[in-house]
Formats: C-alpha cells, structure tokens, sequence
C-alpha cells in the first residue's frame, strides 16, 4: 500500500527538494553567485545548505547553533538562487532563504538557546592545520554534508567538516585523521549525488583548492581539487581552447576520481585517462605522489571490482584540445533506436564529428523547455507530430557537417535548432506540424532538406525570447527573457560543451543514471534497454532512455538510461531501491552472458584507467 | 453469374469495413437489409466491434447493429487467425466475400507492408472463400491498378508491368491471384476498380480526408501560418516571401505547382462510387472488370481555383511543365511541393477508363461533375470535422 505523502507547506516542500546538484555554486547564468557561499565555502552557505538546513530546523532535527546564527545573517536575500534555480529545477529558494532568515530570528528573539558545539581535541588539531576557519564540527554545518537524493543511501552526519587549502593541508589532515582512527569521505561539490560522499568520521570539502593554471605550450591545464567543470571550461574557452568535462558544477578532479569524465565529446576525446596527462595524489597512508611518477602506483589499470580509494586526488593536468572557429552542431533525427545507432556508429567509425550522441525525447524535450509543462508538450511534438523519437546530435566542423549532409540524412542545424528553441511554445500548438508528420516521403523528414523549412519555420514559430519564456514565473520573465536573448543560449555547441541544462533531467523528479559500456550492438542495446524500461514499470517508477555516445571510433558506447524518483516520497523510494537491485542484478547478467558489458559502479574510483580496460574486460580475462 | 450468387441474397462477409469505401458499402448494404459478417482487426485498444460501432454511429444506424456479426481476424496468420472451431464454422457458411480491405499507403518504404496486407493477406481470404464454397468473391481494387505503361485503360486485366507505386502494383498483383484462384476454382468473382473517391456530394460528408483533401489542409496551414505571421508578428518575414494580405483581405500566397501536362484528376464521390458498387454487387458477372470512373475528370488548374476562392487565397498558380533547375521561390511554395509529392502521378494523370461494364451494371449512372458547390460541400464539412479529429 502507498504511503500516504506527509503534508508539507510550500516552502518546506522547496526545501527538502534541492537536488544537490550544486548548481548553485557556479555562476552559470552569469547572474553572481551566493556571495556568502564564496567567503565561507561550506555548502551550509550556499543555498544548497540553507534548503538542507531550513528543512532540518523546521523539522526539529537539529538544534539552532552558532552557524545556523551565522549562515542565515549571511544571507542578504539577493535572489540570484532563484534565477539559477529555476531554471534547472523551477524552484524558488529565496522563500526557503526568507523563512530560515525569520526562524533563527523567532528563535533568538523567543530567547530560544544557541548550542555551542562541544570542544573537541581532533577539531583543534585540524584547525592548526587548516586555519580555523576552515574546520567545523557545528552541526549547522554538517548537516548539508549529511545527505543526498539517493534512495540507497543512509544519511551519515560527520563528525567534521575540512576545507584544506593545499595538497600539504591535504597530506596532513589525512595522516591526523588516520591517527586518531577517523574515517573520512573526500567530497568535491556532492553532485554525483549516489551516497558516495559521506562519512560518520570526516568529510574533506576540496572546495577551496580552484588553483587553475594553463600551460598552452604542452596543451595542459594543471586544475585545482576544487575547480568546476564549467569554471574550468570557460577559462579554456576564454583561450581559444576546450577541455572534455561533464556536468557543469562537478569538480574535475573528483568527477575524474569517480568514475572517469564522458560526454558527448568523448566520441572523439575519450573518456578516463584518454584526457589526464598527470596528476597529484595524497595517497592512504598521507605521502604525496604523481602518477607520471614511474615509482607511483598504477592508477591506469583496471580490476573489475570494488575498488578501495587509491588517494585524493589535490590536483590534476588535463588534456586541452582545439577549437576551430567553423564549428557548429546538427540534430540529425530518427524515428527508431536502431537506425539512430547504425549512424552514430557510422559516423564514429569515420571519425566524423568531434561529439556524437543519440539523445531520447526526454533529453531533448527537458533540455531545451524553461518550463516543465513546456517540456512536456516539446516531448509530445517531438514524438506524436514530428515522429522524432531519437536525434544524433553531431558536433563538429564545418567538414564534419558537410560529410553528415553528404551521407543523405537531413537534420536541425544550429539555426533550425535555435529557431526551434525560442519557438517552443508555438510548436507544441502548430497545426502545420501534423501534415509535416503524416508525410509519407520516402525519405524520412525530407523537409529538413528544404531550402527554404528554416525561413518556413521562422515565420510559423515567430521565435522570441519572449516567447519562450512566456509561461516562465512573471517575476523572473525579464531575467529569462534577458538570458535567452544571448546567443550561446540557444547554441548546441555552446550548450553542450557547458551542459548547463542536462541538470534539467532532475526538474521534475530526481534522476538515477543507469550507465554501462557495451558494444553499439543494436540488438543488444535494444534488448538492455527495454530490460531497464520493464524493470521501472514493474516498479512504477518513471523512466526513459538517456543517451548514448560511441567510443574508440565506434567500437564502443557508453549508454545512459535514467529512473526518475520523487525523493520525498518514501513508498517510491522503497520501489526503486527495488527496482535498483533489479536492474544491477540484469546489468552483471548481461556482462556475463556477453563479455562485452562493463557497469560503470566497476569503474567507481578507477576513473584514471585506461579505458581501453575496462571497454575490453576480454583482455584483461588473459589468453 | 446467377441472380443467386449475388451478395444481396444472404449474409456475405465484408473486409475492410472500419475504412472509408468499405464503411460506406456495409452501411448501404445495412440500409438495404442485409447481414453481414465483419471481418477485421481491433486497433489503439479498440475491439473491432467497439470501431464499426463508432462508424455506425457516425451513419446514424446504431439500430442496425442487429445484422452485424464480428470476427476479430489477422489476415496474416493461418486460418485468418480464427480459432480452429471458429474457422469451420466460418467454412461452413458458405458466405459470399466482398474483400475492401487494403493498405492504401503509397510510399515506397511502406512496400513491405502494403504488399503483405494487400497481396499476401488476400489469400488467407482467397482460401476461405474457396474451402467454404463461397458463393462468390468481389475484390475492391483500385482504377490505378492498371499502372502506367498504357494511358487506355479498359475493364480488363492488367497489361502493365510499370506502376506509380507499391499500392498501386499491389493491387494489380491481387487483381492477378483473384482472377487466376477463382477461375482455376470456378469461384464467380468481380474487381471493382474505383477512381479517386471523395466525400458525399449531396452533403460533403466524409471518413477520410487524404487524396483530393490533402493539397487543400496543406494551403490552409499554410494560410494561416502566414495570416498569423501578418496579423501577430508584423509580416516581415512574410513580405520576405512575397506574402502579404491583399485590399479585399484576401492572402496573396504566391505558389507555383509544376505539373508535367494539363492531365486529369479522375474524382468519384463516394455516394456514387456505393450506389455503383451495390448495382454491380446486386447483378454481378462473373470475371467481369468495372470502372468506377468519371468521364468528365477534373483539372489541377480547376482544383487550384476552388482551393483559392474557398481559401480567400490568390496567387496559386499551376505551371505546365517539369520545375527542372527552377528555384522554388519562397518557403511556402517548397513546403507545399514536398506536400502533394505523393499525390503527384494522380493531380495530371493522362489514363482514360473506359466504363462499358460499369455502365451496364449502373444502368449508365454516372458521378457528378466536381464543381465548386461539391468542393465547397466537401471542405466546409472537412474543416469542421478538423480533418478527421472530430468527425466522432
């Protein structure tokens, strides 16, 4: 029987649910960041935090400490989280800001206590290393590093919370902590949200170390533990230059650390040590090494197992690559799976394109819409009037294009794209759509290959700013429509360099990345996809197909298929910790059944192996 | 063929009911008191009795259900999918079988598919008719059938090995396994051959809205794409086009169709193309051939002046001859070229049927003129029924 949902007011429901994605953390919009989450550093003053910590306050789970006092005066009510919130999650948490604001002031002014945290020896002792700012055992503070989204995840409150500033900081906070017998979790900005960064002992925020220093002349770029993807890659870009890099607010370091970065670009870049030149380790035991080091430990093998965490990793050289100024995008689409594999395939074996996916209706839908009810009827244009079921989107230059039209397959270049984009709205009601659906050309969406379908589709969608934010928040509309007005807003490239709006997977439900590395193998992409799609709606669960990016010119893919949970809602957590074992149970069936599928929670803390062994697990079986 | 052997005189089993000249049959056939055996699939989630239901209704003859039998069948599976028992009390019956049912799909990616419900599917039916004895077995083929190597086309089989495309090569070879298994078998078989088949004539009301209806929905969302464009956003982008409302308030929309000749659109109405049908079903000849066909066809250039004059479009311009290296001048006339391509061997087709069979079974009736008054009819009906999506 479901359980019935535990009313919540409106601002408490925002609260418990933040995503942790940590988008809050970079400036993606260009609108500022939180200002007291950059002076203070811990997540507790990001608006992040203050969700966790209004939700714990208003549901008495913690007391009011200093740095509750603390965190909610620093707040100054800028509104920028709201802008950066809504648009990936369409949540408001400047009123989740407001009432932690006038909770703490009821509290203080009712004459309401301020526990004052207990002394503590090993705090003192990380304070001598870290400076005092920088470690905490309030509670205020680490209840935001207590939790995530994860429904297999038990919260784990840490007994302290370290920011180090230096690898040295680093070396010696770990040998203190080995000392005193305190297990501790490394955490970079908590966004792989799978429950992987929380200990009951320690957990080490790399937060402050965002050194970044490029070294052009060798195509390099040294990256601080604490640097974002999107920090990291607007700095690269700023120099004519692109790095591979994944979800925009996840540190570099940590995502490599994780489980090796993969993007669309990865179709050309790689994927695990393909795009790190060397790194800087602060093994186990506290000693620092490099992996160029011949004397290192070897961190570019593989074991297919769960690996213990070979060291944090401070810092990181990563591979820079070039961008030529003819680059621009196609969404090539299809209305079956397969046919959309055979040609991402086709076009990895040729080595055409320097990104390559196969997106699914969802990712496209959700990705572009600033509204979840825009998205929504995006979804059901896409599929019902179009027939779009997937795209190939292919990114390169203007060669790589020119080789895509040559092979015969129209597609929505970046024009059609972005005039498709500030016309959502207009889309989801064309009646035109429908004759374009029910042509029985021979070839399939011959329309695209029309002179003149981008003026057609200019006239018809009258794309606008405006437009598309239309149904947004009237408060916020003139920030949206401001920020759709820039051009790389709407630019594929752009957007997929940055991958700002993939966090928009999470707008309505939290997501669950089921990722795995097969072969491009049509049947048996299809056979494990439609296992994913039965085992979810056994479960009840929402679901739908990610994407898909070959590898290794080809011969490999790595596959995203996505369960969707509301976190909240116990009952439905309950069915995907279900559906979870399920699912793992059929992936190490496939693997074993085929030899060829690797489930990426092998690679987990493996990230700088090479890929080729855990792509080929064959070889690494012997002769 | 006897008086006896006519569909009329008994219950016969029909196919393709649920579509738009096999729906008409059945509620003529209705009309004049007969029974009928329904064969058919269920479809999105409806039984096949829940679908001639809806068309019932649509007839005003819910009251009629009481002469209707259902078979949910497959054509494709053995013993048309029937259950053992089933099938021989189907066998048992003896039923006269008139088979409209058909994929009607044109392009060439959907061959295999046309071919297996047109060509394969019919022997299923083929195989009842003759383990049941059936009385007799009249096929609903198509005028086009006769393909493209000849331009005379007369009430006899197939001579051409070239078509326009998979339906209409479909239809030919189907026409080929009836004659040959009936004749081989001494089964009385007809093959009626209609033109293209519009809505009623005397109130414009239709199932289907594809064939003379397409290139007309295709000007009107085209019509309002720009009307919009005008109205709401300035028209810039129209008049970029050449698009712009005139004095009257009228659009001019500049589109040019090419077409090779002047040719013929050959247009029957379906009240008559029932009208016919039953004639011949009432008196059928054994082997005989019948083209429901106009003598007088229409033109793409009359077409063009009733789609403007309904549309309060001016502009559309047909152009004798091949558009060759000619760049289509806006987005409206390219869209609209990619639109009718489907239709292109039917809008200046050069085959003429001869009728004598037709005539003599229909005592010389003949399909109405297709005039604006039917045009009109025709359209305002499609437009209020939203091209289908409110016709139940």
């Amino acid at each position: 029987m479901r359980r019935k949902e535990t009313p919540m007011n409106d601002v408490l429901r925002t609260a418990k649910n933040c995503r942790h994605y940590a988008m809050c953390k970079i400036d993606f919009l260009g609108s500022g960041v939180c200002r007291s989450g950059l002076e203070k550093q811990y997540v507790s003053f990001y608006p992040q935090g203050r969700m966790d910590l209004y939700a714990a306050l208003a549901e008495k789970r913690i007391p009011v400490t200093p740095a509750c006092v603390e965190i909610a005066d620093s707040c100054d009510l800028c509104g920028r989280c709201d802008y950066q919130c809504y648009f990936v999650t369409e949540m408001r948490p400047t009123a989740v800001m407001r009432a932690l604001k006038e909770h703490i002031r009821l509290h203080l002014a009712g004459g309401g206590e301020v526990l004052a945290p207990e002394k503590d020896v090993i705090l003192d002792e990380l304070r001598q290393i870290v400076g005092n700012d920088w470690a905490t055992n309030d509670r205020a503070i680490a209840l935001t590093y207590a939790h995530d989204p994860c429904p297999v995840a038990e919260p784990r409150m840490p007994g302290y919370v370290v920011m180090p500033g230096s690898t040295a900081e680093v070396a010696a906070v770990v040998r203190l902590l080995n000392r005193h017998s305190v297990p501790y979790a490394v955490r970079g900005n908590g966004s792989s949200v799978m429950g992987f960064v929380m200990s009951a002992g320690a957990v080490i925020d790399m937060g402050r170390m965002k050194a970044i220093a490029f070294d052009e002349k060798n195509w390099l770029v040294w990256v601080g533990a604490g640097v974002a993807a999107f920090d990291l890659q607007r700095e690269a870009l700023a120099r004519g230059l692109r790095v591979n890099v994944a979800e925009p607010a996840a540190l570099v370091c940590a995502n490599i650390m994780c489980s090796g970065i993969f993007s669309t670009f990865s179709a050309s870049y790689g994927t695990a040590a393909d795009n790190c030149i060397d790194a800087e380790f602060v093994a186990p035991a506290g000693e620092v090494f490099r992996l160029g080091d011949p004397a290192a430990p070897n961190l570019f093998g593989f074991r297919r197992e769960d690996a213990p965490l070979p060291g944090i990793c401070t810092s990181a050289a990563i591979r820079l690559h070039p961008v030529t100024d003819d680059e621009s995008s196609v969404f090539v689409p299809f209305a079956a799976l397969d046919r959309a594999l055979a040609f991402a395939r086709e076009l990895a074996m040729r080595r055409i394109g320097l990104a390559v996916a196969v997106l699914g209706g969802e990712y496209i839908s959700t990705f572009l819409s600033p509204t979840r009810a825009l998205a929504a009827g995006v979804k059901d244009a896409f599929r019902d009037k179009l027939k779009i079921a997937y795209l190939v989107l292919v990114i390169g230059d203007a060669h790589a294009l020119a080789a895509v039209k040559k092979m015969g397959h129209p597609g929505f270049d970046s024009r059609l794209m972005r005039i498709l984009n500030l016309g959502l709205p207009s889309l989801v009601s064309a009646r035109w759509l429908e004759l374009i659906g029910e042509l029985s050309d021979d070839e399939p969406f011959s329309y695209l290959g029309l002179d003149h379908f981008p003026d057609l589709a200019e006239a018809a969608l009258a794309p606008s700013p405006a437009q598309l934010v239309r149904d947004v928040d009237p408060e916020l509309r003139p920030f949206f429509a401001a920020l759709y007005s820039r051009p790389e807003m709407t630019d594929p490239l752009w957007l997929n360099m940055f991958r700002i709006v993939s966090a928009r997977m999470g707008r309505e439900k939290h997501v669950v990345a089921w990722i795995i590395y097969l072969p491009i193998d049509e049947r048996l992409v299809a056979e494990i996809d439609g296992e994913f799609r039965r085992i979810a709606e056994r479960h009840g669960l929402k679901n739908d197909f990610g994407f898909i990016t070959p590898l290794d010119n080809g011969k490999r893919c790595v596959f995203e298929y996505d369960y969707y949970l509301d976190q909240n809602d116990e009952d439905e957590k309950s069915r995907m910790r279900q559906a979870m074992g399920e699912a793992g149970m059929m992936i190490e069936k496939f693997t074993a059944a085929t030899g060829t599928v690797t489930w990426i929670r092998h690679v987990f803390r493996q990230g700088f192996s090479r890929k080729e062994s855990f792509l080929y697990p064959g070889a690494a079986a012997g002769r | 063929m006897k008086r006896g052997d006519a569909p009329g005189d008994g219950p016969c089993l029909l196919t393709g009911a649920t579509g738009f000249l096999g729906g008409h049959l059945m509620a003529e056939l209705l009309a004049r008191g007969r029974r009928l055996v329904i064969a058919g699939r269920p479809a999105g989630g409806e039984s096949l009795a829940d679908r001639i239901r809806r068309l019932l209704g649509w007839f005003g003859m819910q009251r009629r259900e009481a002469q209707l039998e259902f078979l949910e069948t497959d054509f494709l599976k053995p013993g048309l999918g029937l259950g053992s028992g089933e099938y021989e009390r189907l066998r048992r019956r003896g039923l006269a079988i008139i088979h409209c049912a058909s994929d009607t799909r044109f392009a060439e990616k959907n061959r295999a598919a046309v071919m297996a419900a047109n060509v394969t599917g019919l022997a299923g039916i083929l195989e009842l008719a003759l383990r049941s004895r059936a009385r007799c077995f009249h096929l609903l083929s198509s005028a086009y059938a006769a393909g493209i190597d000849h331009s005379d086309c007369r009430e006899a089989p197939v001579r051409s090995l070239r078509f326009n495309n998979p339906y209409e090569e479909s239809k030919a070879l189907a026409e080929k396994a009836v004659s040959a298994t009936c004749r081989a078998h001494g089964l009385p078989f007809t093959i009626i051959r209609p033109a293209i088949v519009y809505g009623d004539a005397r109130t414009g009301r239709s199932l289907r809205f594809n064939a003379l209806y397409h290139p007309v929905r295709s000007l009107l969302q085209l019509r309002d794409i720009y009307l919009a464009d005008i109205r709401e956003n300035g028209g810039k982008r129209s008049a970029a086009s050449g698009i712009r409302l005139e004095d009257g308030g009228g659009l001019r929309l500049p589109i040019r169709i090419f077409i090779p000749r002047e040719g013929k659109i050959n247009l029957v109405s379906v009240d008559y193309f029932t009208a016919a049908a039953l004639a011949i079903l009432e008196r059928p000849e054994d082997g005989a051939i019948y083209h429901l066909t106009s003598r007088r066809p229409a033109s793409m250039t009359r077409l063009a002046e009733f789609a403007e004059r309904f549309l309060g479009l001016s502009g559309v311009e047909v152009v004798i001859g091949a558009a060759g290296a000619a760049r289509m001048r806006n987005p409206a006339e390219e869209l609209f070229d990619l639109f009718i391509r489907p239709y292109r061997p039917y809008i200046a087709d050069c085959r003429d049927f001869s009728r004598e069979n037709a005539d003599r079974a229909t005592g010389g009736a003949q399909p109405p003129d297709f005039d604006y008054a039917i045009f009109r009819r025709c359209m305002e009906f499609a437009v209020a029924a939203d091209w289908g999506k409110k016709l139940f």
